[in-house]
């Protein structure tokens, strides 16, 4: 496989979280909605590699797991080949995306992402059952581990909220807040789906709207806002990244292309998802067209597309 | 020929409580005929053509010595590689002495390199910072800037390569370089980044002819060891069918002076659920590909928390001393409910765990089963036994479990785990034997080959003294008796394996496997086991000296 530059890496997605958290059916609803992206699924240690099989007529029953420990646990690395078995097809997914086995550290995981060569991590999403998740994380064996993967989390998704009262969910997601600082917490109900959310796709994709994600937010509206934040010029790279930091943990994706001064200045692709983002080099030849826009992906009622402008303007030169 | 073989020794130490010292043992096609004196066989000897053989009547005749865990694909790996480790190894094919700091290091991948012939690849296991201090690219391309060169650290998790084994490895570095575990400018590779450099070395690795030349000499390890029963852990780390093809082409030959237990291993796939049946579908067919040498039975590994070396073993509270936590192999849920299929299929379940909240959950899931359908000689064993409390070790003996126990975790791992993983009280008890002897929990030492060394004087050695490789007393409280450790590598291995009523001790109708050696362990006392020579061994009633071979 030839090199890739920044542009082509494939974005990762590590989904997460403790057995019975509903990554399984979240990540087939995923694979059966019209979101237009090619994904590629790997399953880690207990089922099959689907690769979207409306999309790539390939589909096989290997199995992958994520072995350490010793030298000989590294040579069978079935998670790295697996990667390059999707990286090479032609032509290649937009997106892979890992469902991570209920006993493992995301961080394990996302590591795939961050370095696998012709990878790049674009988040890790971890979801908690809202009816067991508090017990399970006072459970003697995994009770430290469902915390942990909490952690973990650019996204914290609660699961299977119709399931319990409104007052009940409400404690759960105050619960995971406290639980995982920093991570906006998602709630999801049967047949919710925000593909926008989990997938780095390039605009919101236009459909009806649908249940509000924030169960906090009471009303059914749109399910999230989006906004598109425009800055002009050429920015101080340090100084976004301060911005970046700073906005409210409501904001749940970003992507866009901005120009920064300096010797390590010119075009940068901006990517980001919950808490985590990354600024890479664009490469040559980039259409830059959109310079200077950011797709801003949050909960509803709470971007206020004149507060990130500005925090970003306040940066411009 | 004659119709039986007498072998005749100065002591025979069969194991047997009915007869446990004896002068001769009477072999006929492979299996013992009798056991006791010249003249208390005169009924077989009369009746039966016979020949005497006193080829050991110096020596003391053992059961064959049994390791019930180790992993033959795993020394497979591992041993064509040279060895660089601080502590020295005595291998077969050669004694390598302790390589104790940066200088002694260099000097040793310097020799290494004018020995392999012109652009044959140098791996050298056992790199340690403690002791060589930091090796870079730098450093290996003094050693070489034609040969690939691959350091591989001692904790096995990371690798440091020179120029030539970048390019040998054809590796994208601007791709490579991104990786957060992979330092390029030092040609360090590690955790997740040593994948990254490892699929480009795995195919050389794996390839047959130097797989099954690892294989070999896993062979001459375990006779000189003084084996003639072994389990293998767990199969199929690497590819299942490719394993058992290379264990069949390589053990299964007469000049194998051993027996392979095989265990396949329930964990990834086989934990799921969904397919149950087709699982146990599998595990019941193994068996009937049975060889003379390598057999499957009803015994099956799982897997609960990581592993001992690795420090991945899970604690209950207060954990490890620096708050990091280790990690399960397999859900809690999912171990109980592969568990539960394999109890109530009558299997054997083997279990690999490493801290006290691996062994809890071992232990809990059997007594739910226990509860469920009761079962009596379930033999269900306790791997490893790192860290345990002597409140689980009676609860064992309440719901009959036994243990395989690697007590040469004392010897190379307690200091260092009381300095640095989990405080000197729980360090001081590792691989408790003492509490299971009193508790009556029968027990094997293994050696978990290639983790330890295959030796199980030394096993047996270090399980009844306690000793530090530094030479300090752990718990002498829980050290086994002589009798103990001497059990853990005869009777009580091969009870662990479900094969004591053919071999383990000596007595008629068993196979005629023999571990000689040169002096009486019950006369040379606990000090001195590691110490006694091994002549060799009889399997099925030849003889395969270790000097000769």
């Amino acid at each position: 496989m030839g090199a890739r530059t920044p542009e082509d890496l494939v974005p990762v997605t590590v989904v997460a979280g403790y057995l019975g958290a509903g990554k399984t059916t979240l990540i087939n609803e995923l694979l059966a909605d019209d979101h237009g992206r090619r994904l590629a699924v790997l399953v880690n240690d207990f089922g099959a590699v689907n690769i979207d099989v409306a999309l790539i007529a390939d589909h096989d029953g290997q199995t992958i797991s994520l072995k350490n420990g010793c030298v000989c646990c590294s040579i069978a690395d079935e998670l790295g080949d697996a990667l390059d078995r999707v990286l090479a097809l032609e032509p290649a997914p937009d997106q892979i995306v890992i469902e991570a086995s209920g006993v493992a550290d995301p961080a394990n995981v996302a590591v795939y992402g961050q370095g696998w060569p012709g990878c790049r991590l674009d988040g890790v999403v971890v979801l908690a059952d809202a009816e067991t998740v508090q017990a399970r994380s006072r459970d003697q064996f995994v009770g430290e581990l469902v915390v942990r993967q909490l952690r973990r989390a650019d996204i914290v998704m609660a699961t299977k909220c119709d399931l319990i009262t409104e007052a009940g969910l409400a404690a759960v997601v105050d619960w995971l807040a406290e639980t995982a600082p920093g991570a906006p917490i998602l709630t999801r109900r049967a047949g919710q789906l925000e593909p926008e959310l989990l997938l780095e796709t390039a605009q919101p994709v236009d459909r009806p709207s649908r249940q509000p994600p924030h169960a906090g937010n009471g009303a059914a509206g749109a399910a999230f806002d989006s906004a598109v934040v425009e800055v002009d010029g050429t920015l101080d790279r340090d100084r976004v990244e301060a911005a970046l930091r700073d906005w409210p943990e409501s904001v749940l994706r970003v992507k866009g292309v901005l120009r920064f001064d300096g010797p390590a200045g010119g075009l940068h692709v901006v990517h980001g998802i919950g808490r985590r983002w990354s600024i890479e080099p664009a490469p040559d030849g980039f259409d830059s067209s959109h310079t200077g826009k950011l797709v801003v992906i949050g909960l509803p009622g709470t971007l206020h597309n004149h507060d990130l402008t500005a925090s970003l303007n306040l940066q411009a030169q | 020929m004659a119709d039986i073989t007498v072998f005749v020794a100065r002591t025979v130490r069969t194991m047997e409580p009915s007869l446990p010292v004896a002068e001769a043992i009477a072999v006929r096609d492979g299996r013992i005929v009798e056991v006791g004196t010249l003249d208390t066989m005169r009924p077989w000897l009369e009746s039966h053509s016979h020949e005497i053989d006193d080829t050991f009547r110096d020596h003391c005749i053992m059961p064959g010595f049994v390791d019930p865990h180790l992993h033959p694909s795993m020394a497979a790996i591992l041993l064509p590689m040279h060895f660089t480790t601080a502590v020295g190894w005595d291998l077969p094919w050669e004694d390598i002495g302790p390589v104790q700091d940066t200088e002694q290091f260099l000097a040793r991948m310097a020799s290494l390199d004018t020995a392999l012939a012109p652009g044959e690849p140098l791996f050298a296991f056992g790199h340690h910072p403690i002791w060589h201090g930091p090796i870079d690219r730098s450093a290996l391309n003094q050693i070489s800037a034609t040969r690939p060169i691959v350091a591989w650290h001692r904790g096995y998790h990371s690798i440091t390569v020179n120029d030539a084994c970048l390019r040998w490895m054809d590796l994208d570095t601007a791709a490579a370089g991104r990786h957060p575990q992979v330092d390029l400018d030092a040609g360090k590779f590690f955790e997740t980044g040593l994948s990254v450099a490892l699929r480009h070395l795995r195919g050389y690795l794996l390839e047959t002819e130097r797989f099954r030349a690892g294989l070999d000499r896993m062979r001459q390890v375990i006779h000189h060891g003084g084996h003639t029963t072994i389990g293998d852990a767990a199969l199929g780390f690497y590819g299942f069918e490719q394993e058992w093809d290379h264990l069949q082409a390589v053990m299964e030959n007469p000049d194998t002076p051993f027996r392979v237990q095989l265990m396949p291993f329930a964990m990834g796939p086989e934990g799921d659920e969904r397919t149950d049946d087709e699982f146990l579908e599998r595990v019941l067919a193994y068996p009937s590909r049975n060889t003379h040498r390598l057999r499957f039975s009803d015994h099956v590994k799982m897997f609960a928390d990581g592993g001992f070396f690795a420090e991945l073993l899970m604690l209950k509270p207060p954990g490890h001393l620096d708050g990091r936590h280790g990690e399960w192999m397999t859900p809690p849920e999912r171990f109980e409910a592969v568990a539960r299929v394999l109890w109530n299929a009558r299997r054997r379940i083997h279990v690999h765990c490493s801290g006290d909240l691996g062994v809890e959950l071992a232990l809990s899931t059997l007594e739910k089963l226990q509860w469920e359908r009761p079962r009596f000689d379930h033999r269900f064993t306790f791997e490893h036994f790192g860290i345990s409390s002597s409140q689980q070790v009676d609860r064992m003996a309440a719901v009959g479990a036994v243990a395989s126990v690697n007590a040469y975790y004392v010897y190379e791992l307690a200091e260092a785990f009381a300095a640095r993983a989990v405080g000197y009280e729980r360090a001081s008890q590792i691989s408790r034997l003492g509490s299971l002897e009193r508790a009556g929990v029968r027990f094997a030492v293994h050696s978990d080959f290639p983790m330890a060394p295959a030796k199980p004087l030394n096993n047996a050695w270090v399980a009844a003294n306690r000793l530090t490789e530094s030479g300090a007393v752990m718990a002498a409280t829980e050290r086994a008796s002589l009798d103990a450790a001497i059990k853990a590598i005869t009777t009580n291995a091969a009870h662990v394996l479900g094969l004591d009523e053919e071999i383990g001790s000596l007595r008629w109708g068993k196979r005629a496997d023999f571990t000689v050696l040169e002096a009486d362990p019950y006369e040379a006392g606990v000090e001195a086991l590691r110490d006694i020579p091994i002549w060799g061994t009889v399997f099925e009633g030849r003889k395969f000296p270790i000097r000769d071979s």
